[in-house]
């Protein structure tokens, strides 16, 4: 029997490396769109120092919460977290880091047509890369920061999250509820006029 | 000689408070019913909780019967800093178990910010927080603005409650009766709520977008917070949030019409409305407010911070109106809002030190008192020139002509000054953790005047008698010293008077 060897010979190499070449290349032009082409800036960063990213392509990374917001315009606003809390739910048991670190964003809404549900209670918002130019206090807009994406890459689609009710809680309500109600039927004969 | 209160006073006090507690108690049934609506069974069992303990509470107060229900002015004074003090520690209880507070003291302090209107947070992953907490947050604005002894007066038969009207910083009756004048204070906010909510919601679906649910949501609590001059927002980011100039225009009608007068509200509705520009207050606020638009504009211009007209305008605007009314809304972060030093701090920090008019939901210093104050210093300049023995006689209008007698101008000057040793206290307690004069400041006067508007000193890590001392701050501050005062007197009588 002939045996094959494992490796490929000498064509076969060439063959891979023209693959990956052109898959390199492809990648490379698409790179805007997926967050290659551009430096991958944490939000806080924005947040403090705005002025230095003003006009510049960046990539941010991280949930997208609280609403859609579909405009007249032909552009869809919404706020990106790039904070613990987007990758670690407090109510899945993740821990606490401080308040939310967020920027608001725009894109065009065809990009946010297909967006799964928006972060909110219970359910933790779809996690993005979205590349676009950072506009710092934009004279068009009033003065307002953010971020004018034109491209975005879905990282994780978000999903449902539990949370159930604390029963030691509620039975110690329940409990509380009760014994006033009975002090109530005992108290009900008091007059309620303020003199 | 001190008197020692005797049990018939703690009785007094006691019946009271019972009386505040069950009205609360009932309130408390909105959000639990929010909860039961949006199937928020964790949240729903700690409102279960929080109601059960202010009902109890209420039941053993109402146990306590005196002979007397005539409640005096200290006992008033009394019944009402004791209700600031316990209804955020038990309105608190859905936020200790909501996983959103790193402790308990977190916790009040935001219960004790939304009661008192300031606005300032420590809350974790607010964009995750459940609705039915999240418009809790926002219903203890409304409850605190308006005033919850109000409420109780209103829900209560029978008249009088004078004292515990005054003891919630009311300066002035509308009407003869205090029921009357809280059912007017009450009306003046429902009709506000109704409109407000409906224009908010119509411009958050048809210009931003929202869908009608999540329109109305963000709608009731921008109006709750805006209204009552608060602070809270529904996302973290603030009015920043939502990115449009017309929502902001809307949402800034708002709170104009919150730390406007209740009296001047009266004059209106019903009264001549001449009368709105001839009152004092209207004129010194219209001053104050122009002296620290103009002092923040040309620091902001300055500085260079904004490139553009649209930009220094848009956004020195919103935040100076929201500094001077004690909303504390913000369109810019806070570590953006550390980096207005010079007159744009200046501005800043002086509109919200003075606040709003006096009855209104608004914070601070107040116009009506430095109007008065600048009268009787004008008084005695003239005095010093005029031959001696001259009488130099000030009037003022203030819902009618009234005389500036000295006794008044002291008031206003003492209150002020109080004012003043509280943006202090708070400032020296920052100053000695290390924070920087600028930011220690800023901080200080926005807890002291009830605003909420921040420059990073309040986050959860902050030490914890800074914590401490804002949530003083916000309670003095809200009940302007004379119920803190009060309570401190019974207390220091009932432990050394005979």
């Amino acid at each position: 029997m002939n045996r094959r060897s494992p490796l490929p010979n000498r064509h076969g190499v060439i063959r891979i490396a023209m693959v990956l070449l052109v898959m390199t290349s492809l990648l490379g032009l698409a790179g805007p769109a997926f967050g290659q082409g551009s430096a991958l800036v944490p939000v806080s960063e924005l947040l403090e120092d705005g002025a230095r990213f003003d006009h510049i392509t960046i990539t941010v990374e991280g949930e997208l919460v609280g609403d859609y917001g579909f405009r007249d315009d032909g552009f869809m606003w919404t706020q990106i977290n790039d904070d613990s809390y987007a990758r670690d739910a407090l109510v899945d048991g993740g821990p606490r880091t401080g308040a939310n670190t967020g920027i608001g964003v725009r894109m065009p809404s065809e990009l946010g047509v297909d967006l799964p549900p928006v972060g909110g209670y219970r359910l933790e918002g779809p996690l993005v890369q979205l590349t676009g130019v950072w506009r710092y206090h934009d004279p068009d807009r009033g003065g307002e920061s953010y971020l004018d994406v034109d491209g975005m890459l879905v990282v994780e689609s978000g999903r449902r999250l539990e949370e159930g009710p604390d029963w030691v809680v509620f039975a110690l309500g329940v409990l509380l509820l009760v014994t006033s109600l009975v002090m109530w039927r005992r108290n009900r004969h008091l007059s309620l006029d303020w003199r | 000689m001190l008197i020692k209160p005797d049990r018939e006073d703690l009785r007094i006090v006691a019946y009271a408070l019972g009386r505040i507690f069950t009205v609360v108690a009932v309130a408390s049934l909105v959000p639990l019913s929010w909860a039961v609506l949006g199937r928020e069974w964790h949240p729903f069992a700690s409102f279960l909780l929080m109601i059960g303990a202010f009902a109890f509470l209420g039941q053993l107060g109402l146990r306590y019967r005196p002979s007397d229900e005539r409640l005096d002015w200290s006992h008033g004074m009394v019944v009402v800093a004791l209700t600031w003090l316990a209804v955020p520690m038990i309105g608190s209880i859905p936020f200790i178990f909501s996983g959103h507070y790193g402790s308990p003291i977190d916790a009040i302090f935001d219960a004790m910010s939304g009661l008192t209107t300031t606005g300032l947070a420590l809350v974790q992953d607010l964009d995750h927080m459940a609705p039915s907490l999240n418009f809790w947050r926002h219903l203890l604005h409304f409850l605190g603005g308006q005033g919850i002894v109000i409420a109780a007066l209103v829900l209560f038969a029978g008249g009088g409650g004078l004292t515990l009207y005054y003891g919630e910083a009311r300066d002035e009756r509308i009407l003869p009766s205090v029921r009357s004048t809280a059912r007017f204070i009450w009306a003046v906010a429902l009709v506000h709520l109704v409109v407000g909510v409906l224009v908010l919601g119509v411009i958050a679906h048809q210009v931003l977008g929202f869908e009608w649910k999540r329109s109305f949501f963000h709608a009731l609590m921008i109006f709750f917070a805006a209204f009552d001059t608060g602070g809270f927002a529904p996302q973290s980011t603030s009015l920043g949030y939502y990115h449009s100039a017309i929502f902001e225009f809307a949402t800034t009608v708002l709170m104009v019409a919150g730390a406007m007068s209740f009296g001047l509200h009266y004059a209106l509705w019903r009264g001549p409305r001449r009368a709105l520009f001839k009152n004092l207050e209207t004129r010194t606020i219209l001053t104050t407010f122009t002296f620290t638009m103009v002092l923040t504009m040309v620091g902001l211009g300055a500085a260079g911070i904004y490139t553009s007209v649209q930009g220094l305008t848009r956004q020195g605007f919103f935040q100076i109106i929201s500094a001077h009314s004690g909303t504390g809304f913000s369109t810019v972060p806070s570590s953006e809002l550390a980096m207005w030093g010079g007159l744009a701090f200046a501005g800043m920090t002086i509109a919200m030190a003075l606040g709003g008019m006096a009855s209104s939901t608004a914070g601070g210093i107040k116009a009506l008192r430095i109007g008065l104050t600048v009268k009787a210093v004008a008084n005695q300049t003239k005095q010093l020139l005029l031959p001696e023995g001259a009488v130099v006689s000030t009037q003022y209008f203030q819902s009618g002509r009234k005389r500036l007698t000295p006794q008044l101008a002291q008031s206003a000057m003492t209150v002020a000054l109080l004012y003043v040793a509280l943006f202090l206290l708070g400032a020296g307690v920052a100053l000695g953790y290390g924070y920087g004069l600028q930011e220690a400041l800023f901080e200080s006067v926005s807890a002291g005047a009830s605003v909420g508007l921040s420059v990073g000193v309040t986050e959860p890590s902050m030490p914890m008698l800074l914590k401490l001392t804002y949530m003083f701050q916000m309670w003095a501050g809200r009940l302007e010293f004379v119920a803190v005062f009060a309570l401190l007197g019974f207390i220091y009588a009932w432990v050394r008077g005979k």
